[in-house]
């Protein structure tokens, strides 16, 4: 039973969303619980398959009270028997089998470990530091509830470096990576913190040291899996954005005046893209194993640098299909405020489907993004500027007329999405650009 | 404070304000947009919880002109007509103490705040969720307003309907509301003994949430026609 505030100490399940046997994502619904006259959702900390529902529908529990038990896929889970909807009573019993597997079953109710005989349940957060650190969780003694360790333990533990008195803990475990980052590598012990490297080169007269920030570590980590993973091809095409100008000068002053929402090319974009993506359903998967994944929706990332060169990160703007032109426009706007003025966490970009990126800001008028992971594509682009350009008069004769051009590329992993297709792509979103027409 | 939307949408079905609602989560949940307070009026309906026993608490007469719609919100079921102001705050608790508890006592306090604007001394009652008219005279606790919520990712949808002027018989009548029984139920017009239109209670109202909640309240256009998403009541709203 999570921690649902202060105040709140026990809860009611009221429904179950998963069954025993299921297989259930990380940060899928799992349970619905109740209290007071508030039902909440309580997403799942783990991937893995539901192996026991400890606690029935109807049944109100303390908080840290284990609820359910998820076995890693793929691990022999036994198959559901009635024993497995155990009373609460029986939850001490039934826990210790599952911590013994390298899965995350949910809340331990059992003290913190001494070492690290088995998985206890860490939160996203907690793992994602873990990872970056290349620390152990289970290695850590945890002051949480049941022995958790929080995040405030993970981070006094990288500080003070490994506890002298556990030292069998410091030994990584051979198990899978801590949080479930599929198709990772997970590079281990590869990136371990400010600790003086002993090996590290001495500074010359002039340089500067700096400690990494966790958002450079994130950035890098993820920039080199990701080109360890997909096979990365760029193509490029030039869009004659004429009719989006115009339709941005019609539109500007009265979007400004009503919804103070200033229309930018970073709105028609991303809202031709989308209405694209439904032609090329691969460029909006994943690959999953050895499956593709595609789906009818578009969970759409906008990169956002962050001031001074403190990073990257991409806010995800959730259905973006269902987005009209202003919709779009504010989203991106709000997105861009809140990820720049820090109120926006790393935590609450994920389940992008595609992302856009615009490095065009600067001037730049072509480059190769390297893709946000699992996606297989992403979209840059780049300076609008005005260009000679040779089209046809109304005599059907080659003209030179002056057109503002914008130069678009798409970044696609040729594991899954081919030439043809992605040529295909970019013809069929130029096509709309070129061929813009107010849809509201 | 912060800023936040208020959407306030006038007459809307209740399947739709259930909808918009989702999506505006979604969005708030993203920080795709600003927390927003939603405020309608629904068209008459009954709704349940996921806690409402169905045999005890529903007695609808087959005469009623009432839709019946099963909700994914905390509490038992309840009932919406005109002249009730519903209010669905759709906030990140995250930012409000991450406590659910705290979240209804807060609720009940914004509520209280308005009803204070009018001169109504409301109350609340320990482990009966609401607020309600303390006993005068003869007369029992009142109901008042009804809160239920839901909570996804911390971010809240449902929130409170406040009778302001409307007839509170189908409460004891068709329902068992909250599932209390032998509870009375009354209305702001009945408690003044005068009139009393939800309009006139919205800025009682908006003034309570942003004190409670600390929000900058910024109104979003609710009738330009062109809304923030494609849901049919932005249509609608373009339309009147």
């Amino acid at each position: 039973m999570p921690q649902m505030g202060v105040s709140v100490s026990e809860g009611t399940v009221t429904k179950w969303l998963k069954q025993p046997g299921e297989a259930v994502a990380l940060d899928e619904a799992l349970l619905e619980i109740s209290t007071d006259k508030v039902d909440t959702e309580v997403p799942s900390p783990g991937e893995g398959i539901v192996a026991g529902i400890l606690v029935g529908e109807g049944e109100t529990v303390e908080v840290g009270t284990v609820l359910a038990v998820i076995a890693p896929a793929g691990s022999a889970v036994p198959e559901p028997t009635p024993e497995a909807v155990a009373p609460v009573a029986a939850v001490e019993a039934a826990v210790v089998p599952a911590a013994a597997t390298p899965g995350s079953p949910l809340p331990a109710a059992a003290a913190a470990p001494p070492s690290g005989n088995g998985r206890t349940f860490v939160s996203p957060v907690v793992a994602r530091i873990a990872s970056e650190h290349g620390v152990d969780p289970t290695s850590i003694p945890g002051t949480g509830t049941g022995g958790r360790v929080t995040k405030k333990d993970i981070l006094a533990h990288i500080e003070s470096g490994p506890p002298a008195p556990a030292p069998a803990a410091a030994a990584p475990l051979p198990s899978a990576p801590v949080a479930p980052t599929p198709a990772a590598p997970a590079p281990p012990a590869a990136v371990r913190p400010a600790a003086p490297a002993p090996a590290a080169a001495p500074l010359q007269q002039g340089e500067v040291e700096e400690p990494m920030t966790a958002m450079r570590r994130g950035v890098m980590e993820h920039m080199r899996r990701s080109l360890d993973t997909s096979a990365h091809v760029t193509s490029a095409i030039e869009v004659d954005l004429s009719k989006i100008v115009a339709a941005r000068e019609r539109l500007k002053q009265e979007y400004q005046a009503a919804y103070g929402v200033n229309p930018t090319y970073l709105a028609f974009v991303p809202h031709a893209t989308v209405e694209t993506l439904r032609d090329y359903p691969w460029i909006n998967a994943e690959l999953r194993g050895e499956s593709i994944v595609t789906r009818p929706f578009v969970n759409l990332g906008i990169a956002v640098a962050l001031e001074d060169g403190k990073g990257l990160i991409v806010p995800v703007i959730r259905n973006a299909q269902d987005l009209n032109l202003l919709g779009m426009a504010r989203a991106i706007a709000d997105l861009a405020t809140r990820a720049r003025t820090k109120k926006l966490l790393p935590d609450d970009v994920q389940g992008g489907t595609f992302t856009i990126t615009n490095p065009g800001g600067f001037g730049t008028f072509h480059g190769t993004p390297i893709i946000s992971q699992p996606q297989v594509g992403i979209l840059g682009t780049y300076a609008l500027v005005k260009r000679p350009w040779v089209v046809q008069d109304e005599l059907g004769q080659d003209v030179i007329a002056i057109r503002p051009l914008m130069n678009v590329t798409l970044t696609y992993d040729h594991r899954l999405v081919d030439g043809a297709y992605s040529g295909g792509f970019l013809r069929d979103l130029r096509e709309r650009l070129e061929n813009w027409e107010q849809p509201e | 404070m912060s800023g936040a939307y208020l959407l306030d949408a006038g007459l809307v079905p209740y399947r739709e304000a259930l909808e918009l609602q989702r999506t505006l989560a979604a969005a708030v949940s993203q920080r795709a947009i600003p927390e927003t307070i939603v405020l309608v009026e629904h068209p008459p309906v009954i709704t349940t919880g996921r806690r409402t026993e169905l045999e005890k608490e529903l007695h609808i007469p087959e005469s009623a002109a009432v839709e019946l719609v099963e909700t994914d919100r905390g509490g038992k079921s309840t009932y919406h007509a005109p002249g009730q102001l519903v209010c669905y705050p759709i906030l990140d608790l995250g930012k409000h103490g991450k406590d659910v508890k705290r979240y209804v006592r807060d609720l009940e306090r914004a509520i209280v705040g308005t009803l204070a604007a009018f001169e109504l001394e409301a109350t609340t009652i320990d482990g009966l969720t609401g607020v309600w008219m303390p006993p005068t005279g003869p007369r029992g606790p009142r109901k008042i307003a009804s809160i239920g919520v839901r909570v996804t990712r911390w971010v809240t949808t449902h929130g409170y309907a406040l009778n302001v002027d409307l007839d509170p018989a189908p409460f004891t009548e068709w329902i068992t509301a909250c599932g209390l029984d032998a509870a009375e139920f009354t209305t702001m017009a009945r408690e003044l003994h005068r009139p009393v239109t939800v309009p006139e209670v919205k800025p009682a109202a908006l003034a309570a949430l942003a004190e409670v909640f600390g929000l900058e309240l910024d109104a979003l256009p609710a009738d330009g026609g062109t809304g923030l998403w494609a849901q049919p009541v932005h249509e609608k709203l373009g339309t009147r």
